[in-house]
């Protein structure tokens, strides 16, 4: 959204050009116009196009479902008819036409009357302006969502990786520090509040009968996300303690430790379901749920790293003795920062816990390491629109390039190669949120330079 | 950018003229296949995929009630993670609009995706899960294989009888679903066969590990009869020449894991003369199985492990109970509860592992057979346990 370029001597990027001056308001109603299209037209531009069905995930799932049909009947013979290489275009029209041109066009048809609305919000409190932003968001998503189940398990696994990459990224991009340990804390997290909404409110072979019968149960969600977040944090006081004396390698070696030790004691403990792992959890992480937690998430992080202690885990970062020099309570900081990356860690494990409505210790092991690793390094350190910008595209890519198999795991690596080839530190790294430039009027499409 | 925009309406001006007219999708019966084609274990997927494929080349048309319908499998990868298998299920269930869904087959991501399946009241069979809770409370998610509270005790009986084992030593892999339960099983029979303390050594392992001498030193040294090792294909062999190097000399038992992937590539002469109990026996088959194996041989150019079986008379009882539903009305949600109903109705359906009938939790009532490993190292029939 507001991607432009802000680093001087560059011009506007290509993507703010073509949008025009529309704030961020012009660019939210916009998307609420293309998916409000899309849900009263799409079925018949989608029939128009002769699409087999709506495209789901802008396209590039039909896209990639042709491209593995072809590279199927190159290389294995199987039956490809070739009428389905229409596809092709179909999709990039249906897109085009869904996507790209009403975004673009309500974009930069209200972009007068968006920023003069942009300009009174600017004037309002910024809580006030804050939601209004996010009910326009939310309601896009709901709308989105709203057309198929998939998309709905889609996006709320989405939101959960962007929560658990920014709690990440607290650690290995603020910080510095290369920690291994995340999945582990968002186990402790998925776990404790398992254990507290199925062993109270579910009967459960493994925990059984229900402890608590209360009607309005499902209200006692943010407590159990706030117990499964606080037992992380708690975790992590563990890691935290010997990470003061130790850097680089060694913490690395440390953390991953603690991810396997933690991995090995759900494992064997065997009124937690061992290796089998606990199911049945309540259905209460909806759309709306999810959206807040990460909402507030993404708030409370973005505060915390641009406060004083944020700018004290920079200095950590760029060189501890200095920083401690400096008056810099390094100790201080490097604990506060891994129970609050653990903390948030712990929530995002919560909640994908009632996402799933099952966990077992198999899935917090390196390979969702490897997973949330990927998204902080390629979305871009020491940034929040970084975290949010790697989970979003690597959990769409890895959706979207579902039917491509082992190709996926082809060309997910590669982009990864490529994007830390040429940007080292990842897409969108070191750049500062600022939520009230991002909602403000945008008078002139170039401003300072 | 004109040049583009041209290429774009010749395009779907080509598109509109070519493609066939739509509404033909009527007469297609689509089932969905969640397997892990990537990940971990791809050698399940593969099979899987194998068995289908197969049978579609059998089976290209089914007539239910004197309409023809052709059918059509939708595979989607799970990566052999539950994430992963929810969101495929969804996918197929509410995308492509499956009928009925063949897999997931590791517990891991059956589980899950069983909670999917019955929300979304479409019928589901795990040809392999093992797990109580991938069907429990479910009425629409059913499995294809007997479940390891009965293949415990098959493998206790069978050590007690064949072997007049009188201590038996387990070894395992703690941090896997599948060995860790059964191992319990196994040793919950044999005790109460010959009375508490009767298994000697309750030994185990982490996923991963690949030096057993500090287990097999216990287990050695407890002097048991039998060693029972429920582990998967790629642990056997390893397991079998830990005991031979420690001079451990008695049999060595296993469980129907060692029958899928290359257990005999990896392990060759060692693994000769072992026992294990399984779905179905691949040497000295008879009737359909034969041709089963003989056609998935002379296709694949490999015997088929009992994932492809089992993924075989999975696909086999789903398009049974389409047939017995007498007619499908075409409103998909409606046909998914009427083919659950015909499923859990199916009595002793002639599988080439068995014959099955569903309990009302959706588990098959099946006998389970127990194979040697014969000097060709061919699985060979021993003999059939029933329940």
């Amino acid at each position: 959204m507001t991607k432009e370029a802000i680093s001087p001597g560059r011009g506007p990027s290509a993507v703010r050009r073509i949008l025009g001056p529309a704030p961020l308001l012009g660019l939210l109603t916009g998307a609420l116009a293309c998916v409000l299209i899309e849900r009263f037209f799409g079925q018949q531009v989608s029939d128009l196009l002769h699409l087999p069905k709506m495209p789901v995930l802008f396209g590039i799932l039909t896209i990639s479902k042709v491209v593995a049909g072809l590279v199927n009947a190159l290389f294995k013979g199987a039956a490809f008819e070739g009428i389905e290489l229409l596809q092709l275009p179909a999709a990039g029209v249906y897109f085009a036409v869904v996507y790209l041109l009403p975004l673009i066009g309500v974009g930069r048809i209200t972009a007068g009357a968006a920023n003069r609305a942009a300009a009174a919000l600017a004037r309002m409190p910024l809580p006030a302006s804050a939601l209004v932003h996010l009910g326009l968001m939310y309601v896009t998503l709901h709308v989105w969502a709203g057309m198929s189940d998939y998309r709905l398990i889609t996006l709320n696994l989405t939101l959960i990786a962007v929560l658990f990459t920014l709690s990440l990224n607290i650690i290995n991009g603020y910080m510095g520090e290369f920690s291994c340990s995340h999945p582990a804390f968002m186990a402790i997290g998925a776990y404790i509040s398992s254990l507290f909404t199925v062993g109270l409110f579910v009967d459960d072979k493994v925990l059984g009968k229900a402890l608590v019968a209360m009607p309005m149960d499902y209200l006692t969600f943010p407590l159990a996300l706030i117990l499964g977040g606080g037992a992380a944090a708690a975790g992590a006081l563990i890691i935290a303690i010997p990470s003061f004396k130790t850097r680089g390698d060694y913490l690395a070696i440390i953390s991953l430790a603690f991810l396997f030790i933690v991995k090995s004691l759900f494992e064997n403990l065997q009124v937690l379901g061992g290796a089998r792992g606990i199911a049945g959890q309540p259905d209460w992480a909806t759309l709306p749920v999810i959206f807040a937690v990460v909402v507030l998430g993404i708030w409370i992080i973005n505060n915390f790293v641009t406060s004083t202690l944020g700018k004290a885990l920079n200095a950590v970062r760029d060189d501890e003795t200095a920083a401690e020099a400096m008056t810099v309570n390094t100790r201080r900081v490097k604990m506060t920062a891994f129970l609050v990356g653990a903390f948030w860690a712990g929530v995002a494990g919560g909640l994908l816990a009632h996402v799933l409505r099952y966990i077992n210790p198999a899935m917090f092991g390196v390979q969702k390491l490897a997973e949330v690793l990927a998204m902080v390094y390629f979305g871009g350190l020491n940034s929040v629109y970084g975290s949010i910008v790697g989970a979003v595209s690597i959990s769409l890519l890895g959706e979207a390039l579902r039917p491509l198999e082992i190709l996926k795991w082809i060309f997910i690596p590669l982009l990864l190669i490529l994007v830390m080839i040429y940007r080292p530190t990842g897409l969108v790294a070191f750049r500062d949120f600022d939520l009230r430039k991002a909602m403000g009027p945008r008078t002139d499409s170039r401003p300072k330079v | 950018m004109r040049k583009g925009l041209l290429l774009m309406v010749t395009l779907i001006g080509l598109g509109l003229a070519l493609s066939p007219a739509a509404g033909a999708a009527n007469d297609v019966i689509r089932l969905g296949f969640p397997i892990p084609l990537t990940g971990e274990n791809p050698d399940v997927g593969a099979s899987s995929k194998n068995a289908a494929e197969m049978y579609l080349k059998q089976v290209p048309t089914v007539v239910v009630a004197g309409k023809t319908y052709a059918l059509k499998f939708v595979y989607e990868d799970n990566e052999f993670k539950a994430e992963s298998a929810v969101k495929a299920i969804t996918k197929l269930i509410t995308e492509e609009e499956v009928l009925g869904v063949i897999g997931p087959q590791a517990s891991a991501q059956a589980v899950p995706a069983g909670e999917v399946a019955n929300n979304y009241a479409t019928p589901m069979i795990s040809p392999w899960s093992t797990n109580p809770n991938t069907t429990l409370n479910r009425p629409y998610v059913f499995r294809g294989c007997f479940l390891d509270p009965f293949q415990g005790p098959v493998a206790a009986n069978f050590a007690t009888e064949e072997f007049g084992a009188k201590k038996a030593a387990v070894l395992y892999d703690i941090a896997s679903d599948y060995p860790k339960g059964l191992a319990e099983f196994f040793k919950q029979a044999f005790e109460k066969i010959h009375g508490p303390g009767a298994v000697v050594a309750f030994e185990s392992f982490t996923t991963g590990d690949k030096d057993f001498s500090a287990q097999m030193a216990n287990i050695v040294a407890s002097g048991a009869d039998i060693l029972f090792t429920p582990q998967y294909y790629s642990e056997v062999p390893l397991i079998v020449r830990a005991a031979k190097e420690n001079g451990f000399s008695k049999p060595i038992m296993g469980s129907d894991s060692w029958g899928s992937g290359d257990l005999m590539g990896l392990c060759g002469d060692d693994c000769k003369g072992l026992f294990f109990s399984t779905h179905y026996a691949a040497a000295g088959a008879q009737g359909a199985t034969k041709a089963f194996i003989d056609q998935y041989s002379a296709a694949y150019g490999k015997t088929p492990d009992d994932v492809a079986a089992l993924t075989w008379d999975s696909l086999g009882l789903m398009i049974q109970a389409i047939q017995n539903t007498g007619g499908l009305s075409g409103d998909i949600k409606a046909d998914r509860t009427k083919v659950k109903d015909a499923l859990a109705a199916i009595k002793d359906y002639p599988g080439i592992t068995g014959k099955m009938t569903f309990t009302p939790e959706g588990d098959p009532i099946k006998c389970a057979v127990v194979v040697k490993i014969n000097d060709q190292g061919q699985f060979a029939f021993h003999k059939s346990v029933c329940p």
